[in-house]
Protein backbone atom coordinates (compact mmCIF):
# COMPACT_ATOMS: atom_id res chain seq x y z
CA UNK A 1 0.00 0.00 0.00
CA UNK A 2 2.91 2.35 0.13
CA UNK A 3 2.60 2.73 -3.53
CA UNK A 4 -0.35 4.66 -3.25
CA UNK A 5 0.13 8.66 -3.34
CA UNK A 6 -1.26 10.34 -0.44
CA UNK A 7 -3.84 12.14 -1.90
CA UNK A 8 -6.10 10.98 -4.44
CA UNK A 9 -8.33 13.69 -6.09
CA UNK A 10 -11.24 12.71 -7.77
CA UNK A 11 -13.49 15.30 -9.74
CA UNK A 12 -16.67 16.32 -7.94
CA UNK A 13 -19.38 14.13 -9.79
CA UNK A 14 -17.55 10.81 -8.31
CA UNK A 15 -18.93 11.90 -5.35
CA UNK A 16 -22.37 11.87 -7.00
CA UNK A 17 -22.05 8.45 -7.72
CA UNK A 18 -20.37 7.37 -4.69
CA UNK A 19 -23.00 9.32 -2.76
CA UNK A 20 -26.17 7.76 -5.06
CA UNK A 21 -24.30 4.33 -5.03
CA UNK A 22 -24.70 3.86 -0.80
CA UNK A 23 -28.17 5.23 -0.65
CA UNK A 24 -28.93 2.70 -3.16
CA UNK A 25 -27.07 -0.07 -1.12
CA UNK A 26 -28.54 1.07 1.83
CA UNK A 27 -32.26 0.76 0.25
CA UNK A 28 -31.07 -2.70 -1.31
CA UNK A 29 -30.20 -3.60 2.44
CA UNK A 30 -33.76 -2.11 3.92
CA UNK A 31 -35.21 -4.08 1.12
CA UNK A 32 -33.93 -7.28 1.68
CA UNK A 33 -34.30 -7.32 5.45
CA UNK A 34 -37.65 -6.21 4.56
CA UNK A 35 -38.33 -9.38 2.61
CA UNK A 36 -36.19 -11.64 4.71
CA UNK A 37 -38.74 -10.62 7.86
CA UNK A 38 -42.32 -10.29 5.43
CA UNK A 39 -41.43 -14.74 4.81
CA UNK A 40 -41.90 -15.16 8.21
CA UNK A 41 -44.58 -12.86 8.75
CA UNK A 42 -48.17 -13.21 9.41
CA UNK A 43 -49.19 -10.15 10.65
CA UNK A 44 -50.17 -7.66 7.70
CA UNK A 45 -49.43 -4.56 9.71
CA UNK A 46 -45.83 -3.50 9.03
CA UNK A 47 -45.37 -0.79 11.59
CA UNK A 48 -45.25 -3.42 13.94
CA UNK A 49 -42.10 -5.23 14.73
CA UNK A 50 -41.82 -8.73 14.47
CA UNK A 51 -42.39 -9.86 17.97
CA UNK A 52 -40.89 -13.34 17.90
CA UNK A 53 -38.06 -14.47 19.24
CA UNK A 54 -35.85 -16.73 17.68
CA UNK A 55 -35.72 -20.48 18.69
CA UNK A 56 -32.00 -20.61 19.83
CA UNK A 57 -31.38 -24.11 19.24
CA UNK A 58 -33.81 -24.57 16.26
CA UNK A 59 -30.97 -27.08 14.49
CA UNK A 60 -29.92 -29.33 17.78
CA UNK A 61 -31.88 -32.24 15.76
CA UNK A 62 -29.75 -32.21 13.43
CA UNK A 63 -26.30 -34.41 12.99
CA UNK A 64 -22.81 -33.14 12.03
CA UNK A 65 -19.26 -32.74 13.25
CA UNK A 66 -20.69 -29.98 15.54
CA UNK A 67 -23.68 -32.04 16.74
CA UNK A 68 -21.70 -34.79 17.53
CA UNK A 69 -19.04 -32.57 19.44
CA UNK A 70 -18.92 -32.64 23.11
CA UNK A 71 -20.53 -29.21 24.22
CA UNK A 72 -17.83 -28.81 27.16
CA UNK A 73 -14.98 -28.94 24.60
CA UNK A 74 -17.06 -27.31 21.98
CA UNK A 75 -17.27 -24.22 24.16
CA UNK A 76 -14.07 -23.86 25.15
CA UNK A 77 -12.54 -24.27 21.89
CA UNK A 78 -14.82 -22.30 19.83
CA UNK A 79 -14.50 -19.22 22.31
CA UNK A 80 -10.76 -19.49 22.16
CA UNK A 81 -11.30 -19.29 18.49
CA UNK A 82 -13.49 -16.11 18.57
CA UNK A 83 -10.86 -14.16 20.93
CA UNK A 84 -7.97 -14.90 18.07
CA UNK A 85 -10.23 -13.97 15.64
CA UNK A 86 -11.17 -10.62 17.79
CA UNK A 87 -7.40 -10.18 18.00
CA UNK A 88 -6.86 -9.70 14.23
CA UNK A 89 -4.91 -6.84 12.44
CA UNK A 90 -4.50 -7.49 9.21
CA UNK A 91 -7.46 -7.30 6.65
CA UNK A 92 -6.16 -10.64 4.77
CA UNK A 93 -6.55 -12.85 7.82
CA UNK A 94 -10.09 -11.46 8.99
CA UNK A 95 -11.22 -12.42 5.39
CA UNK A 96 -9.49 -15.73 6.40
CA UNK A 97 -11.62 -16.01 9.36
CA UNK A 98 -14.60 -14.96 7.72
CA UNK A 99 -14.29 -17.61 5.13
CA UNK A 100 -13.63 -19.81 7.78
CA UNK A 101 -16.87 -19.58 9.83
CA UNK A 102 -18.43 -20.47 6.47
CA UNK A 103 -17.20 -23.67 5.97
CA UNK A 104 -18.24 -24.01 9.59
CA UNK A 105 -21.91 -23.29 9.40
CA UNK A 106 -22.25 -25.46 5.97
CA UNK A 107 -20.18 -28.12 7.92
CA UNK A 108 -23.09 -27.46 10.58
CA UNK A 109 -25.45 -28.07 8.27
CA UNK A 110 -27.10 -25.25 9.40
CA UNK A 111 -29.34 -23.21 6.57
CA UNK A 112 -28.03 -19.74 6.15
CA UNK A 113 -31.01 -17.91 6.84
CA UNK A 114 -30.18 -18.54 10.73
CA UNK A 115 -26.41 -17.25 10.82
CA UNK A 116 -27.64 -14.40 8.01
CA UNK A 117 -29.98 -12.83 10.74
CA UNK A 118 -27.56 -12.45 13.12
CA UNK A 119 -25.62 -10.41 10.85
CA UNK A 120 -28.39 -8.71 9.77
CA UNK A 121 -28.77 -7.80 13.27
CA UNK A 122 -25.60 -5.82 13.49
CA UNK A 123 -26.17 -3.79 10.01
CA UNK A 124 -26.79 -0.44 11.98
CA UNK A 125 -23.77 -1.07 13.77
CA UNK A 126 -21.34 -1.80 11.31
CA UNK A 127 -22.56 0.35 9.00
CA UNK A 128 -22.25 3.27 11.31
CA UNK A 129 -18.24 2.44 11.51
CA UNK A 130 -18.24 1.80 7.86
CA UNK A 131 -19.53 5.65 7.02
CA UNK A 132 -18.16 7.56 10.12
CA UNK A 133 -14.53 6.31 10.46
CA UNK A 134 -13.20 6.69 6.66
CA UNK A 135 -14.42 10.54 7.61
CA UNK A 136 -13.05 11.16 11.38
CA UNK A 137 -10.38 8.80 11.62
CA UNK A 138 -7.05 11.17 12.35
CA UNK A 139 -5.10 11.90 9.51
CA UNK A 140 -1.38 10.49 9.88
CA UNK A 141 1.76 11.23 7.14
CA UNK A 142 1.73 8.01 5.81
CA UNK A 143 -2.14 7.83 5.16
CA UNK A 144 -3.74 8.27 1.92
CA UNK A 145 -7.04 10.15 1.62
CA UNK A 146 -9.38 10.69 -1.19
CA UNK A 147 -10.03 14.22 -1.60
CA UNK A 148 -13.19 15.29 -4.02
CA UNK A 149 -12.69 18.74 -6.19
CA UNK A 150 -14.18 21.46 -4.53
CA UNK A 151 -14.66 20.51 -1.18
CA UNK A 152 -11.76 20.58 0.63
CA UNK A 153 -13.09 19.62 4.39
CA UNK A 154 -14.64 16.17 3.54
CA UNK A 155 -11.65 13.91 3.24
CA UNK A 156 -11.89 10.01 3.32
CA UNK A 157 -9.45 8.26 4.60
CA UNK A 158 -8.49 5.17 3.51
CA UNK A 159 -6.84 4.18 6.46
CA UNK A 160 -10.04 4.78 8.51
CA UNK A 161 -12.21 2.77 5.68
CA UNK A 162 -9.45 -0.23 6.33
CA UNK A 163 -9.89 0.14 9.65
CA UNK A 164 -14.07 -0.18 9.51
CA UNK A 165 -13.92 -3.01 7.35
CA UNK A 166 -11.75 -5.71 9.69
CA UNK A 167 -14.18 -4.86 12.07
CA UNK A 168 -17.01 -5.75 10.04
CA UNK A 169 -15.23 -8.88 8.76
CA UNK A 170 -14.21 -9.75 12.40
CA UNK A 171 -18.08 -9.03 13.90
CA UNK A 172 -19.09 -11.08 10.82
CA UNK A 173 -17.50 -13.71 11.34
CA UNK A 174 -17.76 -14.70 15.02
CA UNK A 175 -21.73 -14.16 14.52
CA UNK A 176 -21.53 -16.67 11.82
CA UNK A 177 -19.54 -18.85 14.45
CA UNK A 178 -22.07 -18.36 16.89
CA UNK A 179 -24.46 -20.55 15.07
CA UNK A 180 -22.62 -23.66 15.02
CA UNK A 181 -21.83 -22.92 18.62
CA UNK A 182 -24.90 -22.33 20.02
CA UNK A 183 -27.51 -24.16 17.81
CA UNK A 184 -25.97 -27.38 17.64
CA UNK A 185 -27.19 -28.61 20.99
CA UNK A 186 -30.32 -28.37 22.93
CA UNK A 187 -29.72 -25.07 24.89
CA UNK A 188 -30.59 -26.60 28.22
CA UNK A 189 -27.18 -28.83 27.58
CA UNK A 190 -24.85 -26.07 26.55
CA UNK A 191 -26.12 -24.28 29.52
CA UNK A 192 -25.54 -27.78 31.34
CA UNK A 193 -21.89 -27.98 29.89
CA UNK A 194 -21.42 -24.25 30.96
CA UNK A 195 -22.35 -25.65 35.04
CA UNK A 196 -19.69 -28.32 34.17
CA UNK A 197 -17.20 -26.02 33.62
CA UNK A 198 -17.49 -24.30 36.91
CA UNK A 199 -18.87 -21.64 35.49
CA UNK A 200 -21.19 -20.19 39.00
CA UNK A 201 -24.42 -22.10 39.23
CA UNK A 202 -26.90 -18.82 40.10
CA UNK A 203 -25.70 -17.73 36.60
CA UNK A 204 -26.58 -20.42 34.79
CA UNK A 205 -29.92 -20.85 36.48
CA UNK A 206 -31.04 -17.85 36.26
CA UNK A 207 -29.66 -18.15 32.39
CA UNK A 208 -32.31 -20.95 32.28
CA UNK A 209 -35.23 -19.17 33.64
CA UNK A 210 -35.13 -15.56 31.83
CA UNK A 211 -34.63 -17.66 28.71
CA UNK A 212 -38.06 -19.62 29.66
CA UNK A 213 -39.46 -15.87 30.59
CA UNK A 214 -38.65 -14.30 28.00
CA UNK A 215 -41.49 -16.56 26.11
CA UNK A 216 -43.94 -16.01 28.54
CA UNK A 217 -43.39 -12.15 28.57
CA UNK A 218 -43.61 -12.41 24.92
CA UNK A 219 -46.93 -14.28 25.13
CA UNK A 220 -48.30 -11.76 27.37
CA UNK A 221 -47.02 -8.40 25.22
CA UNK A 222 -48.28 -10.03 22.30
CA UNK A 223 -52.03 -10.35 23.65
CA UNK A 224 -51.90 -6.92 25.41
CA UNK A 225 -51.16 -5.32 21.75
CA UNK A 226 -53.52 -7.10 20.34
CA UNK A 227 -56.14 -5.98 22.72
CA UNK A 228 -54.57 -2.25 22.17
CA UNK A 229 -54.75 -2.40 18.48
CA UNK A 230 -58.47 -3.59 18.99
CA UNK A 231 -59.51 -0.93 20.75
CA UNK A 232 -57.77 1.77 18.09
CA UNK A 233 -54.55 2.48 19.16
CA UNK A 234 -51.96 3.48 16.45
CA UNK A 235 -48.42 4.50 17.39
CA UNK A 236 -48.13 7.89 16.48
CA UNK A 237 -45.51 10.52 16.98
CA UNK A 238 -47.10 12.35 19.99
CA UNK A 239 -46.88 12.09 24.10
CA UNK A 240 -49.67 10.27 24.03
CA UNK A 241 -48.07 7.29 22.83
CA UNK A 242 -44.85 7.57 24.73
CA UNK A 243 -47.83 7.74 27.93
CA UNK A 244 -49.31 4.15 26.42
CA UNK A 245 -45.96 2.56 25.80
CA UNK A 246 -44.85 3.54 29.49
CA UNK A 247 -48.23 2.36 30.81
CA UNK A 248 -48.12 -0.74 28.64
CA UNK A 249 -44.47 -1.21 29.97
CA UNK A 250 -45.57 -1.05 33.18
CA UNK A 251 -48.35 -3.49 32.93
CA UNK A 252 -46.81 -6.41 31.18
CA UNK A 253 -43.88 -6.17 34.05
CA UNK A 254 -47.08 -6.62 36.68
CA UNK A 255 -49.06 -9.30 35.21
CA UNK A 256 -46.02 -11.26 34.68
CA UNK A 257 -44.46 -10.72 37.61
CA UNK A 258 -47.95 -12.34 39.21
CA UNK A 259 -47.64 -14.86 36.94
CA UNK A 260 -44.04 -15.82 37.39
CA UNK A 261 -44.47 -15.72 41.14
CA UNK A 262 -46.89 -18.33 40.85
CA UNK A 263 -45.14 -20.48 38.79
CA UNK A 264 -42.13 -20.20 41.37
CA UNK A 265 -44.65 -21.18 44.24
CA UNK A 266 -45.66 -23.97 41.92
CA UNK A 267 -42.16 -25.01 41.75
CA UNK A 268 -41.36 -24.88 45.29
CA UNK A 269 -44.11 -27.23 46.46
CA UNK A 270 -42.74 -29.43 44.11
CA UNK A 271 -39.53 -29.50 45.64
CA UNK A 272 -38.00 -26.88 43.78
CA UNK A 273 -34.39 -25.72 45.92
CA UNK A 274 -32.47 -23.84 43.48
CA UNK A 275 -30.81 -27.05 41.50
CA UNK A 276 -32.13 -28.40 38.77
CA UNK A 277 -31.64 -32.55 38.31
CA UNK A 278 -28.27 -33.37 36.20
CA UNK A 279 -30.03 -35.43 33.54
CA UNK A 280 -27.29 -34.93 31.16
CA UNK A 281 -24.53 -37.25 30.83
CA UNK A 282 -21.31 -35.76 29.01
CA UNK A 283 -18.64 -38.36 27.19
CA UNK A 284 -15.59 -37.63 26.02
CA UNK A 285 -14.08 -39.00 23.22
CA UNK A 286 -10.56 -38.90 21.21
CA UNK A 287 -12.65 -37.42 18.95
CA UNK A 288 -13.53 -33.84 20.78
CA UNK A 289 -10.37 -33.63 21.56
CA UNK A 290 -9.19 -33.83 18.42
CA UNK A 291 -11.60 -31.40 17.07
CA UNK A 292 -11.02 -28.88 20.61
CA UNK A 293 -7.21 -29.00 19.70
CA UNK A 294 -7.79 -28.08 15.48
CA UNK A 295 -9.49 -24.87 16.76
CA UNK A 296 -7.66 -23.84 19.29
CA UNK A 297 -4.69 -24.45 16.81
CA UNK A 298 -5.73 -22.79 13.60
CA UNK A 299 -7.49 -19.87 15.88
CA UNK A 300 -3.20 -19.56 17.82
CA UNK A 301 -1.97 -20.21 14.03
CA UNK A 302 -4.01 -17.10 12.27
CA UNK A 303 -3.43 -15.02 15.25
CA UNK A 304 0.45 -16.02 14.76
CA UNK A 305 0.66 -15.33 11.59
CA UNK A 306 -1.21 -11.73 12.14
CA UNK A 307 1.46 -10.91 13.89
CA UNK A 308 4.55 -11.99 12.12
CA UNK A 309 3.82 -12.66 8.78
CA UNK A 310 3.03 -9.85 6.37
CA UNK A 311 0.36 -10.62 4.24
CA UNK A 312 0.52 -10.78 0.57
CA UNK A 313 -2.75 -8.71 -0.24
CA UNK B 1 -27.00 -0.02 21.02
CA UNK B 2 -24.81 -2.73 22.13
CA UNK B 3 -21.20 -3.18 20.88
CA UNK B 4 -20.11 -6.01 18.54
CA UNK B 5 -17.74 -8.56 18.09
CA UNK B 6 -13.91 -7.26 16.99
CA UNK B 7 -14.27 -3.90 17.77
CA UNK B 8 -12.76 -3.51 21.25
CA UNK B 9 -9.00 -4.57 22.08
CA UNK B 10 -8.48 -7.73 23.25
CA UNK B 11 -7.75 -6.70 26.48
CA UNK B 12 -10.73 -4.64 27.09
CA UNK B 13 -13.34 -7.48 26.20
CA UNK B 14 -11.09 -9.53 28.70
CA UNK B 15 -10.95 -7.54 31.17
CA UNK B 16 -14.96 -6.56 30.95
CA UNK B 17 -15.31 -10.14 31.22
CA UNK B 18 -13.66 -10.10 34.20
CA UNK B 19 -15.00 -7.08 36.04
CA UNK B 20 -18.43 -8.26 34.86
CA UNK B 21 -18.22 -11.68 36.38
CA UNK B 22 -16.85 -10.13 39.79
CA UNK B 23 -19.88 -8.07 39.97
CA UNK B 24 -22.30 -10.19 38.86
CA UNK B 25 -21.49 -12.54 41.30
CA UNK B 26 -21.26 -9.94 43.92
CA UNK B 27 -24.96 -8.63 42.52
CA UNK B 28 -26.19 -12.55 42.70
CA UNK B 29 -25.32 -12.57 46.43
CA UNK B 30 -27.33 -9.93 47.29
CA UNK B 31 -30.46 -11.72 45.81
CA UNK B 32 -32.52 -14.00 48.34
CA UNK B 33 -33.52 -17.01 46.72
CA UNK B 34 -36.81 -16.04 46.97
CA UNK B 35 -36.05 -12.75 44.68
CA UNK B 36 -35.47 -15.21 41.95
CA UNK B 37 -38.37 -14.55 40.23
CA UNK B 38 -38.59 -10.88 40.26
CA UNK B 39 -35.12 -11.07 39.21
CA UNK B 40 -35.91 -13.39 36.23
CA UNK B 41 -39.33 -10.89 35.37
CA UNK B 42 -37.17 -8.15 34.92
CA UNK B 43 -34.62 -9.49 33.06
CA UNK B 44 -37.15 -10.23 30.60
CA UNK B 45 -38.56 -7.00 30.65
CA UNK B 46 -35.01 -5.55 29.83
CA UNK B 47 -34.66 -8.20 27.30
CA UNK B 48 -38.29 -7.28 25.54
CA UNK B 49 -37.54 -3.46 26.05
CA UNK B 50 -35.03 -3.48 23.50
CA UNK B 51 -37.88 -5.04 20.91
CA UNK B 52 -40.51 -2.04 21.90
CA UNK B 53 -39.71 0.39 19.59
CA UNK B 54 -41.13 4.25 20.52
CA UNK B 55 -41.70 6.83 17.07
CA UNK B 56 -39.53 9.92 17.63
CA UNK B 57 -39.00 12.45 14.84
CA UNK B 58 -38.45 11.24 11.50
CA UNK B 59 -37.24 7.47 12.94
CA UNK B 60 -37.99 5.27 16.02
CA UNK B 61 -35.68 3.90 18.73
CA UNK B 62 -35.70 1.43 21.06
CA UNK B 63 -35.91 1.09 24.52
CA UNK B 64 -32.76 0.46 27.37
CA UNK B 65 -34.58 0.53 30.07
CA UNK B 66 -30.74 0.47 32.43
CA UNK B 67 -32.32 2.66 34.75
CA UNK B 68 -35.34 1.10 35.49
CA UNK B 69 -33.92 -2.17 35.96
CA UNK B 70 -31.57 -0.33 38.64
CA UNK B 71 -35.18 0.72 40.24
CA UNK B 72 -36.57 -2.15 40.50
CA UNK B 73 -33.63 -4.72 41.48
CA UNK B 74 -31.20 -2.57 43.26
CA UNK B 75 -28.04 -4.40 43.97
CA UNK B 76 -29.56 -7.30 41.97
CA UNK B 77 -29.42 -5.41 39.08
CA UNK B 78 -26.13 -6.15 37.76
CA UNK B 79 -27.13 -9.68 37.90
CA UNK B 80 -29.75 -9.40 35.93
CA UNK B 81 -28.84 -6.68 33.07
CA UNK B 82 -25.63 -9.09 32.09
CA UNK B 83 -28.13 -12.15 31.93
CA UNK B 84 -30.37 -9.87 29.74
CA UNK B 85 -27.37 -9.07 27.48
CA UNK B 86 -25.91 -12.11 27.50
CA UNK B 87 -29.68 -13.66 25.97
CA UNK B 88 -29.46 -10.41 23.78
CA UNK B 89 -25.99 -11.24 22.25
CA UNK B 90 -26.64 -15.51 22.15
CA UNK B 91 -30.74 -14.93 20.66
CA UNK B 92 -30.23 -11.83 18.33
CA UNK B 93 -26.62 -10.88 18.21
CA UNK B 94 -27.78 -7.95 19.81
CA UNK B 95 -23.72 -6.87 20.98
CA UNK B 96 -21.03 -9.50 20.52
CA UNK B 97 -19.91 -13.01 22.18
CA UNK B 98 -16.78 -11.81 23.21
CA UNK B 99 -18.17 -8.21 23.79
CA UNK B 100 -20.52 -9.35 26.46
CA UNK B 101 -18.68 -8.74 29.23
CA UNK B 102 -17.65 -5.07 28.30
CA UNK B 103 -21.34 -4.74 27.82
CA UNK B 104 -22.84 -5.75 31.20
CA UNK B 105 -20.35 -3.40 32.15
CA UNK B 106 -21.34 -0.63 29.98
CA UNK B 107 -25.15 -1.00 31.02
CA UNK B 108 -25.14 -2.62 34.56
CA UNK B 109 -22.88 -0.08 36.36
CA UNK B 110 -25.19 2.73 35.58
CA UNK B 111 -28.08 0.51 36.55
CA UNK B 112 -26.59 0.07 40.12
CA UNK B 113 -25.61 4.10 40.48
CA UNK B 114 -29.87 4.63 38.89
CA UNK B 115 -30.89 2.21 41.55
CA UNK B 116 -28.68 3.63 44.83
CA UNK B 117 -29.88 7.01 43.81
CA UNK B 118 -33.52 6.15 43.51
CA UNK B 119 -33.24 4.45 46.91
CA UNK B 120 -32.17 7.22 48.48
CA UNK B 121 -33.48 10.42 46.64
CA UNK B 122 -37.09 9.08 46.65
CA UNK B 123 -39.24 9.60 49.79
CA UNK B 124 -43.27 8.36 50.36
CA UNK B 125 -44.19 10.96 48.67
CA UNK B 126 -45.72 9.58 45.04
CA UNK B 127 -45.10 12.44 43.08
CA UNK B 128 -41.66 12.92 44.20
CA UNK B 129 -40.81 9.38 43.48
CA UNK B 130 -42.25 10.04 39.52
CA UNK B 131 -39.82 12.77 39.20
CA UNK B 132 -36.97 11.21 41.35
CA UNK B 133 -37.82 7.79 38.94
CA UNK B 134 -37.62 9.78 35.62
CA UNK B 135 -34.65 11.46 36.48
CA UNK B 136 -32.56 7.92 37.34
CA UNK B 137 -34.09 6.68 34.48
CA UNK B 138 -32.84 9.53 31.90
CA UNK B 139 -29.66 9.06 34.39
CA UNK B 140 -29.09 5.74 33.37
CA UNK B 141 -29.04 5.94 29.64
CA UNK B 142 -26.51 8.96 30.04
CA UNK B 143 -24.52 7.08 32.14
CA UNK B 144 -24.17 4.53 29.24
CA UNK B 145 -24.19 6.41 26.89
CA UNK B 146 -21.28 7.51 28.08
CA UNK B 147 -19.27 4.23 28.86
CA UNK B 148 -20.31 3.21 25.10
CA UNK B 149 -18.63 6.19 24.52
CA UNK B 150 -15.09 5.60 26.68
CA UNK B 151 -15.12 1.68 25.76
CA UNK B 152 -15.37 2.87 22.21
CA UNK B 153 -12.28 5.37 22.96
CA UNK B 154 -10.18 2.61 23.99
CA UNK B 155 -9.70 1.52 20.67
CA UNK B 156 -7.71 4.28 19.91
CA UNK B 157 -7.93 8.06 18.93
CA UNK B 158 -10.06 6.28 15.24
CA UNK B 159 -12.14 5.80 17.41
CA UNK B 160 -13.48 9.18 18.89
CA UNK B 161 -15.25 10.22 15.58
CA UNK B 162 -17.27 7.19 16.17
CA UNK B 163 -17.69 7.14 20.19
CA UNK B 164 -19.19 11.18 19.17
CA UNK B 165 -21.43 9.79 16.27
CA UNK B 166 -23.08 7.41 18.91
CA UNK B 167 -23.10 9.65 21.74
CA UNK B 168 -25.60 12.19 19.70
CA UNK B 169 -27.37 9.15 18.63
CA UNK B 170 -28.56 8.72 22.21
CA UNK B 171 -30.23 12.03 22.71
CA UNK B 172 -33.53 10.86 21.31
CA UNK B 173 -33.26 7.72 23.58
CA UNK B 174 -32.49 9.83 26.36
CA UNK B 175 -35.81 12.09 26.28
CA UNK B 176 -37.55 9.09 25.72
CA UNK B 177 -36.30 6.89 28.16
CA UNK B 178 -36.75 9.63 30.39
CA UNK B 179 -40.51 10.13 30.27
CA UNK B 180 -41.23 6.19 29.84
CA UNK B 181 -39.59 6.05 33.34
CA UNK B 182 -41.64 8.34 34.71
CA UNK B 183 -44.88 6.71 33.55
CA UNK B 184 -43.85 3.37 34.32
CA UNK B 185 -42.86 4.21 38.15
CA UNK B 186 -45.99 6.55 38.28
CA UNK B 187 -47.83 3.46 37.02
CA UNK B 188 -46.07 0.66 39.33
CA UNK B 189 -47.33 3.40 42.17
CA UNK B 190 -51.00 3.27 41.77
CA UNK B 191 -51.31 -0.20 40.63
CA UNK B 192 -48.41 -2.38 42.26
CA UNK B 193 -46.26 -0.49 44.60
CA UNK B 194 -44.75 -3.18 46.46
CA UNK B 195 -42.35 -3.95 43.07
CA UNK B 196 -41.08 -0.39 43.86
CA UNK B 197 -40.43 -1.34 47.71
CA UNK B 198 -37.14 -2.39 48.72
CA UNK B 199 -36.33 -6.01 47.55
CA UNK B 200 -33.83 -6.45 49.90
CA UNK B 201 -34.96 -4.90 53.05
CA UNK B 202 -38.82 -5.37 53.08
CA UNK B 203 -40.33 -9.36 52.09
CA UNK B 204 -42.35 -9.46 48.22
CA UNK B 205 -45.97 -9.70 49.02
CA UNK B 206 -46.26 -11.07 45.71
CA UNK B 207 -49.52 -12.39 46.14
Amino acid sequence: MTSLPQVITLPFTYLIFVGGGTVLFWLLWIFLTRQIQSKKKFTSSSEERDWRIPIIDSQSGGDSLFHRWDPRIKLCALVVFMFCVASLTQLFWASIALITAFIAVAAAHIPFQYPLRRVAAMGAFLSMFLVVMPLTAPVKPADTRIVFEGISWMQFNLRGFFLALLICLKAIAIALLTEPLLSTAPFSVTIQALARLNAPPILCQMLLLAHRYIFVFQDEAGRMLKGMRARGFKKQRNMETVRTLGNFLGMLLVRSFDRTQRVFDAMTARGYTGTWPNGVVFRVYPNDWIKGVFWVMLGCGMLICDRWLNAPV
Amino acid sequence: MHISDGVLPTVVSLGGYAAGLAIAAWSAKQIRPDDLPKVAVVTSAFFVASLIHVPIGPTSVHLLIPGLVGILLGNGAFLSISLGIALQSLLFQFGGLTAIGANAVMMGIPALISGWLFRALSRNNASRRVWVGATTGGLGVFLSVLMLALLLMTGGEDFVGVAKIAMYAHLPVLAIETAISGIVVSFLIRVKPELLDDAFTSSISGR
